[in-house]
């Protein structure tokens, strides 16, 4: 027992034991614990770890790197970085929303695909002036993703069809199909891809000129941050958010409760696959200009990951995407300036999610310490 | 004719086998999303000890081959003790755990390929080369019309494939281990009174499904792609996830489900060569499968239930 009451036992109970803080105290904990375990991973390859997650940070334009190109700076990295978090953002929320209502949406992949390739057709590579595209691709996004969602939903409501599976059937029709149209009707013959969007339609500003620096601007991160109050707002304010929750937390109460279940699923799942479009088009018409046939983004698998980490809440998510984004993003220069390969960063970002996995375990431990202590 | 039979079944038996992992895990009540990580990382421990024995043995030798399924199937295992400590001692969300095995699976096994390539090999590449296994034909069974296709051009694997269904088969429906299997993903508080460790089962049944994901991984490595490289990736764990809930967690259903992945697979490949359409056709109708599948569970689907307690976590002290 005399162990237990170490210092570092002590500063434990301290820093995460008080119950009413254990929701980001235990998450901050064991991402921490993780990025220590990275640390050494690094070490051990034989390379500078502390530098290396320095490099991550300047990646990221979270500091300050030793040179920059012409027109570059801290900032044209941070808008970049930006640009890739939107996608990741929404998601994120598409996974989400779903989860709260007892579903797994496994397609947003798909859902992301098939909306940003109907933008980037219908409005992408159409002559409609600025201020009309740009609000054009969104709806569509949002359309087309919803439409999606909600036929997953109805599935699963109509004729019991596991929505794992029939996500996953749709991520691979979506791809195929899209993939086909692609290179009969779209293809640009050198890159291999889709012809890239018009500027007009697309939803980053690219290179746009701001005092000595040229940046891309992505006005997706707006749409994103008012995508997230919505969200808090209606699962936390509205009777539609209490409906989704009480049928993911248990389906003969809610409908004991005289709640709708498959009306409500097949909202969730909509408002889910909405999300999803968006994540696309942001992503399609955004980050990127074209799309690449044959393939399936990994950030719908990894919003999964992002989801669970940001503590299944809306405002958890923001601070989850920032950081896996951070880590992905800023990949590049470091593998470029220390040497570490990129894929640590992957690895990095599997073994904050796999601690974190633990977090109910280092509640209960930490719980069950606290009482000891009590007891004594 | 005889070609879709034949690359029909060198496709549906690995995704069959990955599947029959699937099925352990979730009857025994673990959600597993990780078959596609597990797949990786077996496939890669398998090539791994191929290409690293390969100089000791001839250029057609069967010996490799059989070798790295072997290590395969064990590096499977070891990988999924992962899933089993995070869902089982750790009391882990499920989903998590199998979303970050595929992750961690992924960025691990590039990784190390890159890394071991350059250290050991010398050669900068991000792929150990295998080549295809060589095939054999059933002397007199192949001459049975139509359904002597089935043993004509068979994959080497397609014959062990077999076996080991037949086993886990009989294993999960015949024996006491099995129905405490499946007891434990239905109703797990019932086995803990029967006096029989609800963990010690699931960990059994999480180490069968690595195992086997990791024979199902180095098949493909062996016949589709050639070579160990993140192509392995390409979502066929997933696919027998689809194949098991299809499947109903019941293994015969399950392996009609990956017979038509199979089967709708190559007979798309051969409709394009046989209508000559330029080779963009074969996209579209490599969707044959998955929309077949969701117009069978359309009707089929009505009385799919999955395990009872999968997905949660064992708590002794609940009610």
């Amino acid at each position: 027992m005399k162990n237990k009451n170490s210092l570092l036992h002590r500063l434990i109970l301290q820093t995460i034991g008080h119950e009413k803080r254990q929701h980001y105290m235990i998450p901050i904990f064991t991402i921490l614990l993780s990025l220590i375990f990275g640390i050494l991973v690094i070490a051990l390859l034989g390379k500078n770890p502390l530098q290396a997650y320095y490099n991550l940070l300047q990646g990221s334009g979270l500091a300050p790197k030793a040179s920059y190109a012409g027109h570059k700076g801290m900032i044209t990295d941070f808008t970049s970085f930006l640009n890739a978090l939107t996608p990741m953002l929404f998601a994120a929320l598409a996974v989400l929303i779903a989860l709260k209502a007892g579903l797994f949406n496994i397609g947003v992949s798909g859902q992301m695909l098939a909306a940003g390739f109907t933008a980037t057709v219908l409005i992408g590579y159409s002559d409609l002036p600025a201020v009309i595209a740009k609000p054009l691709v969104v709806l569509i996004g949002f359309i087309i993703g919803a439409l999606a969602g909600a036929l997953v939903g109805f599935l699963k409501h109509r004729f019991n069809i596991n929505e794992v599976v029939s996500t996953i059937m749709f991520n691979y029709i979506f791809q195929y199909v899209i993939s086909f149209l692609i290179n009969t009707f779209y293809v640009d013959p050198v890159s291999r891809q889709s012809a890239n969007v018009k500027q007009a339609g697309r939803l980053t500003l690219v290179d746009v000129v701001v005092g000595d620096y040229k940046m891309d601007i992505p006005l997706g991160i707006l749409v994103a941050v008012a995508g997230i109050a919505v969200t808090a707002f209606v699962l936390g304010r509205t009777t539609l958010g209490f409906e989704i929750k009480a049928v993911g937390s248990s389906i003969r109460a809610a409908e004991y409760a005289g709640i709708r279940v498959g009306r409500t699923r097949v909202l969730a799942m909509m408002l889910s696959g909405g999300f999803a479009g968006l994540a696309g088009v942001t992503y399609y018409l955004g980050y990127f200009a074209s799309i690449q046939p044959k393939v399936l983004v990994s950030t719908g698998y990894d919003a999964i990951a992002v989801a669970l980490l940001g503590n299944s809440s809306p405002i958890g998510i923001i601070f989850s995407s920032f950081l896996i984004t951070v880590i992905s993003k800023g990949s590049t220069y470091m593998s470029s300036t220390s040497g570490v390969q990129a894929e640590i960063a992957s690895a990095i970002t599997g073994i904050i999610l796999l601690f974190s996995a633990c977090g109910a375990y280092v509640k209960y431990k930490v719980n069950r310490w606290k009482d000891m202590k009590e007891e004594m | 004719m005889n070609t879709i039979i034949i690359d029909g079944l060198s496709f549906a038996l690995p995704l069959f086998i990955m599947a029959i992992g699937g099925i352990y895990c979730e009857r025994s009540g673990i959600t597993n999303l990780a078959i596609e990580g597990l797949q990786g990382f077996g496939a890669f421990c398998g090539a791994l000890f191929a290409v690293c024995i390969a100089q000791y043995f001839a250029g057609n030798s069967p010996v490799p081959f059989y070798l790295a399924m072997l290590f395969a199937f064990l590096g499977g295992m070891l990988f999924s003790l992962l899933h089993a400590m995070l869902c089982i001692r750790f009391k882990a969300n499920q989903v998590i755990s199998g979303v970050v095995i595929n992750i961690l699976a992924m960025a691990l096994t590039e990784f190390l390929t890159k890394q071991i390539n350059a250290s050991i090999f010398g050669a900068a590449s991000n792929k150990f080369v295998l080549g295809v296994s060589a095939r054999i034909t059933v002397p007199v069974l192949s001459k049975i019309p139509v359904l002597g296709a089935v043993f004509t051009n068979l994959y080497p694997f397609e014959i062990v494939i077999a076996l080991i269904a037949l086993i886990a088969w009989y294993v999960l429906y015949q024996t006491r281990f099995g129905l405490h299997l499946r007891a434990c993903g239905d109703n797990p508080h019932a086995v803990d009174a029967a006096g029989i460790e609800v963990s010690r089962v699931r960990l059994v049944a999480v180490m069968a499904s690595g195992a086997l994901s990791g024979l199902g991984g180095i098949c493909f490595a062996y016949s589709i792609s050639a070579n160990f490289s993140s192509n392995i990736y390409s979502g066929y764990g997933y696919l027998a996830i689809a194949a098991l809930i299809f499947g109903n967690w019941k293994i015969m259903p399950t392996l009609g489900a990956c017979l038509l992945f199979g089967f709708a697979r190559s007979g798309g490949y051969e409709l394009v060569k046989f209508l000559e359409m330029p080779s963009s056709y074969q996209d579209l109708v490599m969707v044959l499968p998955y929309v077949l599948t969701l117009l069978m569970l359309i009707f089929f689907s009505k009385k799919n239930h999955a395990p009872k307690a999968l997905g949660e976590i064992y708590d002794k002290g609940a009610r």
